[in-house]
């Protein structure tokens, strides 16, 4: 199921124009002796022990597993939404564990993108008003912030929404809604946990496609968790998390 | 895998907003309870001191012990007819107000003085002296009462103070009235005082125990036609419930205007509280609807809950409020313009209104909502 | 759009709640107005009082009467400009049309040079000096009792037997606000010259006069009473502010009161803020998580909680500030300073309780929002995504 667990570092290899050549460029995910202890009243639960990962720069990768298994665990740790009991977390070239919480929200705001199953977005707030707010935490004035926005609704397709209510989307509009918010700010990872979960068939496709999209034409990593075997076969990369332990 | 702090977070929030709204509640109960107990203990202080088988005899045309005069020969008079009480006795006295000056504070005010035969203590059983020792009659020596003692200068048990130019008064003790508006007063000797005021062969009441209370139709008969004077017999309690009046009405008023005013706060966070508790539980809601309970159980339910948290606030406020059992509260009498000191007072009845205004307030609060959630379709229960 | 319109947006979202909060808020602030412009108007009695009219009454007892020759004494004190007398009558309607109003035996000649802030016609005080039996009452009191120039009133006595008919000839005004406009007053001599004041012949109750230097008030009182320490009836005089002062001693715990409630009324207020603010944050607790995803620090979600909360305070306390305004100035203030000259001769919310007011709305708003807001972005971001609420 998977190909690779571990990446090496071998030499990379350019085209004519100096650009690197995908498949053997160098790790954007560097996850080493990963461990996650998490405590049920005073009694332990080891989730992850000595994860080692390692996620090449412009990868589509699939994270599949049972419930339990730590899939979850593992993408926040990834994203700096959590922090490992042990190990050490590079991402982005950033050592995630020696950075604070507020370093991390700054790093994240720069760097992730997210996808969530439940799309998420602010329901007293408008399309376009939701795909901004990545930006209000930098200091774009307000009409480079409404290009940004326009931009990345264009890419999703959805411009003639802007001004929709999340209620008056369906779920695939609402899930592009929020792929456009998590692209807004132009990160280089984007982490996605069941994006497919909460859709139909047909926009499932819809999504996964878009998705193929920013991988293949933006050059975006995206590292997604999903139960999903139609979501797993559009990536490129396949892992399977069982018992905390990547095969 | 979800941590337990998730589930305990949730519980505390909503034992917050529960205690904010019962607290809430327990403040509103608290002012309207020590309302009803300040209105409560004017009307004891001004009503113990009247018994049944006792009458006050004043001029006509007076309306109080102050502004009244009547000539001492008249006392035996009163004595006379077949309704007195012989063992019970007869006894005129005299009630000034005289201006003493604050102790502790600048400027000042009316104290009561009573001038009162050598038998005016023994008439009412109820004085005890709690301190130093009763004053001897034909002299200058006084007592006062325990609500006042200490608050004025010089009148407080060891102290002296002049009733008028070189005539001093000495303060050999101290004398509780079963918290009656007697302790509000300091009492001398009839005749010193009435004398170093001018006042001689002059008292402002006369006081008759007679032999049943039924006799006070034949006895206020006999004294009110009797051509040899002019004078208002009233029953001791019956004046004293209208000297009460003025000040009680005005407390009392004051009080609940206050708490009513309260209330409506009160009663708009206890909607806001349901309110949310039936948003959130929308879905049980419909749940329960689907299973087949109808709207009306389910109104019921929700008003029922808003009632029980207003009562559980009722009692907190029931509870705290007795805290002021022991404080004292100096007003005006309005009627003789002399300071009393009131005693809150606690009685079953303060109780019993204030948890009736509680559920009240849990009714009115929480009736829309309940409504609201009656109106929650079984549908409910199976959105996601 | 920016994090404001976020902040408005989100009030919006439960309107009812938000409605219900800002009406409890509202109503708080209106309550905690009224208490303290009552409070403040009570000792506004004092304030308005005169220091350059003193008052001599008997030293031992205000029901004691003095003797009338005292009056040439005070005018012989050279710091007293004019000096006048009244003797209480206990004044009672006999058909009890009112329960109670102030009635006074005056000397006609200088009473109203003294009180000189009651304005009466030249024309009617010369026929009262013309009238033995003459009376003049104040403007609202000759409303109330229905009588005008000219007509004839019966008044009894708490002190004195029997009716006493009078001669209405004149009606003062207010020259002030804080002028009393409820006392009837006639000749002390019409009731000096009855048989039935044989016990009070030629005593008079107080004087007041009015005096040239009225930084020394304290002073000339002590010089009046000097000169009557001798004698067996000894006088008490106080300058009329002096008198309010002491008389309002007797009111110290019922204001205290007063003060405690206010205080209650504000705690009440910030317990169904806070309650409030709880609810919606729980409510919102996944959509904080997500926000923190994003990127949002802890310090934003803070400052939206605390900005949410101090929204809904300041409209709640400029309605209940506007309502006030209203309600008071316009409508139970009029009410109370005409029908309770005596204890409420101004009865206004001053700007100093409005702004009281608003400021501690607002304060209490953050104070309400403090703690579920510090709670909230305390929360790490993994749990706050997990909240389902």
């Amino acid at each position: 199921m998977s190909e690779t667990s571990q990446m090496s570092e071998t030499s990379t290899t350019s085209d004519k124009a100096g650009h690197p050549v995908r498949g053997q460029s160098r790790s954007i995910v560097k996850l080493s002796g990963i461990a996650k202890t998490f405590y049920r009243g005073s009694e332990p639960i080891q989730v992850l022990d000595g994860l080692d990962l390692d996620v090449p720069d412009g990868s589509f990768e699939a994270l599949m597993g049972p419930s339990g298994s730590g899939k979850s665990t593992l993408l926040n740790i990834i994203a700096g939404l959590d922090r490992p009991t042990g190990g050490t977390v590079i991402v982005a070239d950033a050592d995630l564990t020696r950075m604070s919480d507020g370093q991390l929200a700054k790093w994240r705001s720069q760097t992730i993108g997210f996808v969530f199953q439940s799309f998420n977005l602010i329901p007293v707030l408008t399309a376009a008003q939701n795909v901004e707010l990545p930006l209000l935490l930098t200091s774009l004035s307000r009409s480079q912030r409404a290009k940004h926005v326009a931009t990345a609704m264009r890419i999703v397709g959805l411009e003639d929404r802007m001004h929709h209510y999340p209620r008056q989307l369906s779920g695939g509009q609402e899930q592009r809604v929020a792929i456009a918010r998590a692209i807004v700010n132009d990160p280089k990872i984007i982490v996605a946990d069941e994006p497919t979960g909460d859709l139909d068939r047909k926009s499932a496709d819809d999504v996964l496609t878009l998705m193929e999209r920013l991988n293949k034409e933006m050059n975006k990593t995206i590292f997604m968790v999903t139960h999903d075997p139609a979501a797993a076969e559009r990536a490129g990369v396949r892992r399977k998390l069982d018992k905390g332990a990547l095969q | 895998m979800v941590p337990i702090q998730y589930n305990a977070r949730s519980l505390l929030v909503r034992k917050v907003t529960s205690l904010a709204t019962a607290g809430g509640i327990a403040l509103v109960v608290f002012v309207f309870a020590a309302a009803l107990m300040l209105g409560e203990g004017v009307k004891h202080a001004l009503t113990t001191a009247g018994r049944a088988d006792t009458v006050i005899i004043l001029r006509k045309g007076s309306d109080a012990e102050l502004s009244s005069a009547i000539g001492n020969d008249y006392i035996g008079l009163f004595r006379g007819p077949a309704q007195v009480s012989q063992a019970g006795g007869v006894i005129g006295e005299i009630v000034v107000v005289i201006t003493a000056e604050r102790a502790g504070a600048t400027g000042v005010s009316n104290v009561l003085v009573r001038g009162t035969p050598p038998d005016g203590i023994a008439f009412r059983p109820e004085i005890k002296i709690t301190s130093g020792r009763a004053p001897r009659p034909g002299t200058s020596e006084v007592i006062v009462g325990k609500g006042i003692s200490g608050r004025f200068k010089g009148i407080a048990p060891g102290g002296s103070f002049e009733l008028r130019r070189n005539r001093p008064l000495q303060v050999v003790g101290e004398f509780t009235a079963d918290g009656s508006s007697y302790e509000s007063e300091v009492w001398g000797d009839l005749d010193v005082i009435r004398n170093a005021l001018g006042r001689e062969a002059v008292v402002s009441s006369v006081r008759v125990r007679l032999n049943r209370p039924a006799d006070f139709d034949a006895y206020r008969q006999t004294i009110e036609t009797d051509k040899r004077f002019s004078m208002k017999v009233m029953r001791e309690a019956d004046y004293y419930e209208k000297q009460s009046q003025a000040t009680s009405g005005f407390l009392k008023g004051i009080g609940l205007a206050v708490a009513i005013m309260f209330s409506l706060a009160a009663m708009i966070g206890a909607a806001i509280t349901m309110n949310g508790a039936v948003a959130h539980r929308t879905r049980e809601i419909g749940t329960l609807r689907a299973l087949g309970f109808s709207r009306r159980a389910i109104l019921t339910s929700f008003v029922l809950e808003a009632i029980v948290l207003a009562i559980a606030g009722g009692v907190i406020g029931s509870v705290l409020v007795l805290l002021l059992s022991s404080v004292s509260f100096p007003v005006l009498n309005f009627q003789t313009f002399s300071e009393i000191v009131i005693r809150f007072r606690a009685t079953p009845a303060v109780f019993a209104w204030s948890l009736g205004f509680s559920a009240f307030m849990g009714l009115a609060g929480g009736l829309f909502p309940a409504i609201r959630a009656s109106r929650v379709s079984p549908v409910e229960a199976m959105r996601g | 759009m920016n994090l404001a319109t976020y902040a408005r947006a989100n009030l919006f979202r439960r309107r009812g709640r938000a409605i219900l909060t800002v009406m409890a808020v509202t109503v708080a602030v209106l309550i905690f107005c009224l208490i303290r412009t009552a409070v403040v108007a009570w000792n506004a009695g004092a304030d308005e009082a005169a220091t350059d009219r003193l008052s001599t009454r008997h030293k031992v007892s205000i029901t004691m009467s003095l003797p009338k020759r005292y009056i040439d004494e005070i005018r012989q004190v050279p710091d007293v400009k004019a000096a006048t007398w009244a003797s209480w009558f206990g004044a009672k309607d006999p058909k009890e049309r009112i329960p109670f109003f102030a009635g006074f035996a005056v000397d006609h000649e200088s009473w109203f040079d003294v009180l000189d802030e009651m304005k009466v016609p030249a024309d009617q005080l010369a026929t009262w000096k013309q009238t033995p039996d003459g009376a003049i009452l104040g403007d609202l009191l000759a409303r109330n009792l229905g009588v005008k120039v000219g007509d004839r009133l019966v008044i009894t006595s708490d002190i004195y037997p029997g009716d006493w008919p009078l001669t209405v000839v004149g009606i003062y005004t207010p020259l002030r606000k804080t002028a009393d406009r409820n006392t009837l007053v006639f000749r002390w001599d019409h009731v000096n010259n009855d048989p039935r004041a044989v016990y009070s012949r030629d005593k008079i109750g107080w004087m007041v006069s009015r005096i040239t230097d009225s930084v020394h008030s304290a002073d000339i009182s002590r010089k009046i009473d000097a000169k009557f320490e001798e004698h067996d009836d000894q006088t008490l005089t106080m300058s009329e502010r002096a008198f309010q002062l002491s008389f309002l001693g007797g009111f110290t715990a019922v204001l205290g009161a007063f003060d405690l409630v206010s205080l209650v009324i504000l705690l009440i207020m910030t317990l169904i803020l806070a309650n409030t603010i709880a609810m919606s944050v729980r409510e919102r607790t996944h959509e904080y998580g997500v926000l923190r995803a994003i990127g949002f620090p802890p310090g934003h979600i803070l400052g939206f909680i605390l900005g949410e909360a101090l929204l809904i305070a300041l409209v709640g306390g400029l309605v209940g500030v506007a309502l006030v305004i209203g309600v008071i100035n316009h409508g139970l203030g009029p009410f109370m300073e005409e029908n309770m000259t005596g204890f409420f001769p101004y009865f206004r919310a001053p700007a100093s309780v409005l702004l009281l007011a608003l400021g501690a709305s607002v304060g209490l708003g953050v104070v309400a929002g403090a703690i579920p807001a510090v709670l909230a972005s305390r929360l790490k971001v993994t749990d706050a995504l997990r909240r389902v609420d």
